[in-house]
């Protein structure tokens, strides 16, 4: 018993292959011939039979001719497993490739779609990450007004060198009025810088400032100036702008700018011109200044 | 003290609290302003020792409508400054 089980094990495995070899040759050699259930069977009988008899014989033929009573119903088994085979292997196989391929698809679909519309959402998510942290420098610290009145002056004289610049184009004569300023963090200060139109045509400025070393310009708080809003100069005006600013206290706690006693306040005059841009800070709203009167 | 790292592509600057200076354009206040660089070459350019000059421009600016009038407070001038000046 345990040899016919063999046996059967043997020929249903190369029946298998052999089945699929029949079906996908006979299937390339006439397709039109064969449906996927439609095989002849008494073609496939017939070569199933004979190479079942050509391996059973070969393999088992010492066991079938030593055991009589199962040739028989292994022949029965033998075909129905054929059958089956034969019937269900290409279909299934196909089948299964064209599933596989179709959610493989929609897998690839789906991450492409999720990948774009990630590109598409990190743009709000970003902003709302760096205001969070701070990183990038978009998180502005807020000024905070009251901190002036209950401000205490720290006694660690720190040394603001002022700077004029101008751009190439512009032809203002910007300079400062001081060279440089000794102050306390916690205390207000004034400082002035001058400019002049030595041209017959009025120019509008606009300026930015930018405070060195890069760390102290967080602590670098301004009342009143006069950069970011543009300022007319008329034909060969000369005006005095002043700077009224202050250093934050918690300078002096910073680590980072324990050695530091020397600021550089940098400010730069460009042409207001259509399509100019500055890289200006965050302005929440416009400011309207007082418009000046004549006191009569 | 570091120089500008990959993160920092903007710069330092911020906007003022109280927005900008309107230009003088007459010189109302050049005197004052004399003065207080006067002041300054004088004390070896201490701010501390200058404030009562730093001040009276700045009443100056606000007297001629050139600045909003403010609490001396809160531009950060203490009652002791104050000196024979009154607050506005």
């Amino acid at each position: 018993m345990a040899l016919t089980l063999l046996c059967q094990r043997h020929c249903a495995a190369f029946l298998r292959s052999s089945a699929i070899k029949q079906t996908y040759f006979t299937q390339l050699a006439a397709p039109k011939l064969f449906s996927t259930y439609g095989i002849p069977k008494a073609r496939k009988k017939i070569s199933i039979s004979k190479s079942f008899s050509k391996v059973c014989n070969s393999t088992t033929s010492v066991y079938f001719l030593k055991s009589n009573r199962c040739n028989f119903p292994m022949l029965t088994i033998i075909r129905t497993i054929s059958r089956t085979h034969v019937r269900f292997s290409p279909n299934r196989n196909s089948g299964r490739l064209q599933d596989s391929n179709k959610t493989g698809l929609i897998y690839i679909v789906a991450v492409f779609i999720f990948m774009l519309g990630g590109a598409y959402a990190g743009v709000p998510l970003y902003k709302v990450f760096c205001q969070a942290t701070g990183l990038g420098g978009q998180a502005v610290r807020g000024h905070d007004t009251s901190q002036v009145e209950t401000m205490k002056a720290v006694d660690r004289p720190i040394r603001v060198i002022f700077n004029a610049d101008v751009a190439s184009s512009m032809r203002w004569n910007f300079r400062p009025q001081q060279t440089e300023v000794t102050v306390r963090p916690g205390e207000t200060a004034l400082a002035f810088y001058t400019a002049k139109n030595p041209t017959d045509k009025p120019i509008i400025g606009i300026s930015t400032y930018n405070v060195l070393p890069y760390d102290a310009g967080q602590y670098f708080n301004k009342i009143q100036c006069f950069c970011f809003e543009e300022q007319r100069l008329n034909p060969k005006e000369e005006v005095d702008m002043p700077v009224f600013f202050y250093i934050d206290p918690e300078f002096a706690q910073d680590p980072k700018l324990e050695a530091v006693n020397n600021i550089t306040l940098s400010y730069t005059f460009f042409e207001a011109r259509d399509g100019l841009q500055l890289p200006l800070p965050g302005y929440p709203q416009p400011h309207d200044p007082p418009q000046p009167q004549q006191s009569s | 003290m570091s120089s500008l790292s990959t993160f920092s592509s903007r710069s330092n600057a911020k906007p003022p609290q109280k927005g900008s200076f309107p230009l003088d354009h007459d010189n109302e206040c050049k005197e004052f302003m004399i003065k207080y660089m006067q002041c300054l070459r004088v004390n070896k350019k201490d701010a501390h020792l200058c404030r009562l000059e730093s001040k009276d421009y700045l009443n100056c600016r606000m007297q001629n409508n050139l600045m909003l009038k403010e609490d001396w407070k809160k531009l950060g001038f203490t009652d002791k400054e104050s000196g024979k000046k009154e607050n506005p």
